[in-house]
């Protein structure tokens, strides 16, 4: 096993660029190679010990075998983790964006905040935000309808707009509050929400499921009510407690389910039918 | 408004010129000449016809650089190119931002000076239809001229745009007013819809006011699909909008002949973004299942359109190309000149034919105070007052001929009418200049190396 540690320096107001420094590439680094190395920063490279002290503990003979470990605020340092496939990155602040965007496999794990576009596109590992995340976390890049395929993103905080975007597998949990448009486009996949949901969850969803624990803002027309469900399951998980079920989007033909708790959302329950303490449906009356 | 009686006193009258001042790019003007000045205009709206008429008292004439007092001084031509080639050369993270009002052949110059030197090249679409650009690129582009509008239209829907305010001749030469082809009668051959929160001037004139509540563009939208899909709605009103108003107007655009949805930055500027926009394009193909739809986004700035075109065309990607690893990137939020300016990357900013001053976030602008900025323009704003280096420019259309790209991209030649202040010169010479002198200043030793990419990594690799 192979620790490499980068302690930093000084922070840049221009951010470095550490695409090239994944697990990947950096298995068998020695220190006089990071000495050597020069990172981008805008259109020029710097040395890296510029802003990070770097030392290399172990020795590895694949990127699996490695854990990077980068101390100190991150919040200018891009493509942490960024199409890695392998190994383990752990940053101990926050991280700027696209972290672990692309990446097929391993772990990565931010204890801060994180900016936006993180774990994009991801196809397999695992990536865990202690802080929040903005916009587009687990979304498809521009130009492109497919966006996580595949793999685990967890949020302890809070996520930006459009969170899931595209979603074709995987699953995503947010265990506070949610921007607009989560699961917008989603084919696939799972997201699920502890908090809040701005408005709008799952637009022209075709399939996948979304789960929501908290308060829904508003709804789209394209999401059609089932009725409650009890302790349902979801890509085999089960998820106890009632659950007002939606399909949609119907505006797109969509299969898409939405669960969003039936206690905190009592309100919208439709007019039509009525419903007891316990949520049994009692009496029905035909919709005008 | 007061009567103005026409101009009788003029020298000579040239004819079929451009307005070079929203996306309409009206061809059709007729510019007044006295004594080498533009004194009036015929055929241009009040808008197209101010703009174009000089105004003296703030034009830029000679090239300034700010001294050590922090004062703009007058210099000449080669001192302030020179100031500004430093400027460029030894940045680390250059933008160079506007573009959209001055002519395509400028931005070939500076297109190749951004990717000598490693710039982020972006325009006024990132604070106007950037979204627009993004849904385009996930969902299609079903567009058509304005003057297949003209001919063929019997629909015209207005989404998020007050066009009789910003763009005053569109629904008199394009889309309401004229009689075309299939259209003999004009305004009675066909019906407006005007789709706005507000009720705007152009909603006055329309046969139809939709007025949904603001940010509620994406529901309203989404309803429409479902309703186009055969689906009824489950609520009694959508974004405001009584249901029935819903199927009516699904009725309405269905049974069209010819139907084009026009939007403005009420649709991509609210809640959802290019999300709203994204939906209004599957709308209209959906449409296009029954109907002949086509859509065209409201451009503002008279060639902020051909900037995205030619940018498109050169790099595959429409504005905020970012060339600091030596090949066109782009990412929303990170390659866009405001997001640039707040996260306080720039360290050089080179502004032409635009306003950031007036425009911009104060965040932003706060970050261009304290970084060099050089400024190409015609006109003494904002900018001016924290710009570094002064370029005066030269009037695109007016003064100097050069390609623009309208709205619906038609590209048109915007002729030269009359001479240019001897102490001004062309944008695309000034870009020219800038740029061989950057390239004279790169080469000399004591500048950092140009970037190449992979470099660093392919140089450890090969052990």
């Amino acid at each position: 096993m192979k620790t490499i540690t980068f302690d930093q320096k000084k922070t840049s107001s221009i951010a470095l660029e550490f695409d090239e420094l994944i697990t990947d590439n950096i298995y068998a680094w020695t220190e006089a190679d990071f000495a050597e190395y020069k990172v981008p920063v805008g259109n020029s490279r710097f040395p890296i010990t510029d802003y990070f002290d770097i030392t290399v503990e172990g020795e590895a003979e694949s990127p699996a075998e490695v854990k990077m470990i980068l101390n100190g605020d991150c919040g200018r340092v891009k493509y942490i983790g960024c199409k890695m496939s392998a190994g383990e990155v752990v940053v101990n602040g926050n991280a700027d964006l696209h972290v672990g965007a692309e990446m097929s496999g391993g772990v990565v794990t931010v204890f801060g905040d994180v900016e936006a576009h993180a774990g994009r596109e991801m196809s397999g590992g695992k990536l865990e935000i202690m802080g929040n995340t903005k916009e587009y976390c687990g979304a498809s890049y521009i130009g492109e309808w497919r966006g996580m395929t595949g793999g685990e993103i967890i949020v302890h905080g809070n996520a930006g707009k459009q969170c899931g975007e595209c979603l074709t597998g995987g699953k995503i949990r947010v265990k506070g509050d949610c921007d607009i448009l989560a699961g917008i486009h989603m084919t696939k996949g799972t997201i699920e929400i502890d908090g809040n949901v701005n408005r709008w969850p799952g637009g022209q969803m075709k399939n996948g499921n979304i789960i929501i624990h908290g308060k829904v803002g508003r709804l789209l027309e394209g999401f059609v009510e089932q009725g409650i469900v009890e302790n349902p399951v979801a890509d085999g998980i089960e998820y106890p407690g009632k659950y007002i079920e939606y399909k949609g989007d119907i505006a797109l033909k969509g299969k898409g389910t939405l669960l969003i708790d039936a206690e905190k959302n009592r309100d919208r329950l439709s007019t039509w039918i009525e419903y007891d303490d316990e949520y049994n449906a009692v009496r029905t009356y035909q919709k005008q | 408004m007061t009567y103005e009686p026409p101009v009788t006193d003029y020298d000579h009258i040239v004819e079929n010129c451009t307005c070079a001042f929203c996306g309409c790019n009206c061809d059709d003007l007729d510019f007044l000449v006295k004594d080498g000045h533009v004194v009036a205009v015929r055929h241009a709206c009040r808008l197209g016809a101010s703009k174009v008429m000089e105004d003296m008292d703030q034009r830029l004439l000679v090239p300034m650089v700010r001294n050590e007092e922090g004062v703009l001084e007058e210099v000449d031509w080669d001192t302030a190119l020179d100031t500004a080639a430093k400027y460029i050369a030894e940045s680390v993270r250059p933008v160079f931002y506007g573009w959209s009002e001055t002519s395509t052949e400028c931005m070939k110059e500076g297109v190749e000076l951004g990717e000598y030197i490693g710039a982020v090249l972006d325009n006024q679409a990132t604070i106007c239809h950037g979204p627009s650009l993004q849904a385009m690129q996930n969902a299609g582009y079903p567009i058509q001229t304005l003057g297949e509008v003209k001919n063929r239209a019997d629909v015209i829907a207005y989404s998020g745009s007050n066009a009789m305010n910003s763009h005053p001749r569109h629904l008199a030469r394009y889309a309401a007013f004229p009689r075309g082809y299939f259209r003999q009668r004009g305004r009675f051959d066909r019906t407006v819809i005007t789709m706005d929160p507000k009720f705007s001037d152009t909603a006055k004139c329309s046969d139809k006011w939709i007025g949904f509540e603001q940010n509620g563009d994406y529901g309203f939208y989404n309803a429409i699909r479902a309703v186009l899909k055969g689906k009824k709605l489950q609520s009694e009103s959508v974004s405001g909008i009584p249901a029935e108003d819903i199927y009516e107007l699904v009725e309405e655009m269905e049974s069209a002949e010819f139907g084009v949805l026009f939007f403005g930055l009420g649709l991509t500027h609210t809640l959802g973004k290019q999300r709203n926009i994204d939906i209004a394009i599957k709308m209209v193909q959906d449409l296009n299942a029954n109907s002949k739809w086509g859509l065209t986004p409201m451009r503002g700035h008279f060639n902020v359109n051909g900037f995205n075109i030619f940018m498109a065309y050169e790099t595959g990607w429409a504005f905020g190309v970012d060339f600091c690893r030596g090949y066109g990137r782009y990412m929303l939020g990170e390659t866009n000149t405001i997001d640039l300016l707040v996260r306080k990357e720039p360290d050089c900013f080179m502004v032409i034919a635009a306003d950031p001053g007036a425009h911009f976030p104060n965040g932003a602008n706060q970050h261009l105070a304290d970084i060099p900025v050089i400024q190409i323009d015609i006109h003494w704003g904002p900018s001016t007052e924290l710009a570094d280096v002064v370029l005066p420019g030269s009037f695109i259309s007016v003064e100097c001929g050069g390609t623009s790209y309208r709205m619906d991209g038609v590209p048109i030649w915007m002729k030269k009418a009359i001479d240019k202040p001897e102490t001004c010169r062309d944008d695309e010479w000034i870009v020219r200049e800038l740029k061989e002198r950057v390239m004279k200043l790169r080469e000399e030793p004591n500048v950092a190396d140009k970037y190449v990419p992979n470099e660093g990594l392919a140089c450890l690799l090969d052990k």
